[in-house]
């Protein structure tokens, strides 16, 4: 278990420090189809009419927002570092919380974690 | 950023603020809380110590796996949504936690999709796609060989027809608090739906291929296989009378 556990986790942690940043950066599916309308360039609606038109800033922004760190001035290195604290944090509060709901609740099964 | 005009490349899958009215996302954040928590306690039955670092790391992954958007279109990208890999490997209570967990934090942490549209988030991605996924998991499971390709098949399927309905709920959303503006509600819906399967194909190519090799290697993690090994394809070796293989007698 440990060693799959392991090997999860620095998948993981490359997946968002390292390969996020060859993701694409094109609209997604959702967002492509709320833009049809408007015009864009470099990112930012230019001209036209559409529903995405009318969306406001995010309510709270956020340490983390946008997937960048807005204190630092290299952003590739800021893409990385909040992909890699995002894991970290989201692999803390989800322990914690899937922790504190199996509290007392013991294997059902003799654990057959012979291997790996 | 300057106001009103939000960079529409940072923006992700999720709905942002103010594209559905307030009464709307206010029902699903009720919505959102029951059914979140009924799976809390129908989670806790299935949930023991050991399954705890499981959980937390497919949580973790699903989070990295939502920042890798994939071109499926000319100009348009799609990311893992997770539902299915959480239902796959940790069945839908747990799996749906999961989920809302990632949800979470990208709406608090990262402005990742509106805090006021995070039960019409929730509602999409955490409970319609886990949910869905499976139930196609469970019935495709019963048809299909449980050896590798089956189990890959199945949660193919069950990738594409859970994105796929994942989007149907927005549509439903916007059917209800949203306001059409350059197009038609028909015409949307079509699109939304039409780009979800695209997306679904990518989702389903990485969660069976993530499913699968965790399948191999541990099929005791694989929620869906409750606890029963892949059927092992019959070998080389097994298939080919002894004779015919010099390699192992001629040594």
């Amino acid at each position: 278990m440990k060693k799959f556990l392991i090997t999860g986790t620095i998948v993981t942690v490359v997946l968002a420090g390292f390969v996020s940043l060859f993701a694409s950066a094109s609209p997604d599916g959702l967002e492509s189809v709320l833009l049809t309308g408007c015009e864009t360039t470099d990112g930012e609606i230019s001209g036209g009419t559409c529903v995405l038109q009318a969306t406001g800033d995010h309510e709270i922004g956020g340490v983390f927002a946008d997937y960048g760190m807005s204190f630092l001035d290299n952003e590739i290195l800021g893409a990385s570092l909040a992909g890699i604290l995002g894991v970290l944090l989201t692999l803390g509060v989800a322990t914690g919380l899937f922790w504190l709901l199996a509290r007392g609740k013991k294997p059902a099964a003799p654990a057959n974690d012979v291997q790996a | 950023m300057q106001k009103g005009a939000p960079p529409v490349e940072d923006l992700a899958l999720h709905i942002p603020t103010d594209v559905i009215d307030g009464p709307t996302s206010l029902i699903f954040a009720l919505v959102a809380v029951l059914a979140v928590g009924w799976c809390t306690v129908a989670a806790r039955r299935g949930l023991d110590e050991r399954l705890v670092p499981l959980a937390g790391l497919a949580t973790a992954f699903i989070f990295a796996a939502q920042m890798l958007n994939f071109p499926i279109a000319a100009g348009v990208s799609g990311h893992l949504l997770g539902g299915a890999l959480a239902a796959a490997l940790l069945g839908p209570w747990l799996g749906a936690l999961c989920v809302t967990v990632v949800i979470a934090i990208q709406a608090l942490l990262f402005a990742d999709g509106a805090v006021t549209a995070l039960g019409l988030n929730v509602v999409n991605m955490a409970l319609i796609a886990t949910f869905t996924a499976y139930g196609v998991l469970a019935l495709a499971l019963k048809v299909l060989p449980r050896t590798r390709w089956g189990l890959g098949v199945a949660v193919f399927a069950a990738s594409i027809i859970s994105v796929v309905a994942a989007s149907a709920g927005f549509v439903l959303q916007f059917w209800l608090g949203g306001e059409e503006v350059g197009q038609s509600l028909g015409a949307m819906a079509a699109a939304i739906l039409g780009t979800h399967v695209l997306v679904g194909i990518g989702e389903g190519v990485i969660t069976a291929g993530a499913v699968t090799a965790v399948a191999v290697a541990r099929p005791d993690l694989v929620h869906a296989l409750r606890g029963t090994p892949l059927a092992r394809p019959a070998t080389l070796a097994e298939t080919l009378p002894s004779k015919t293989l010099p390699s192992k007698d001629a040594a």
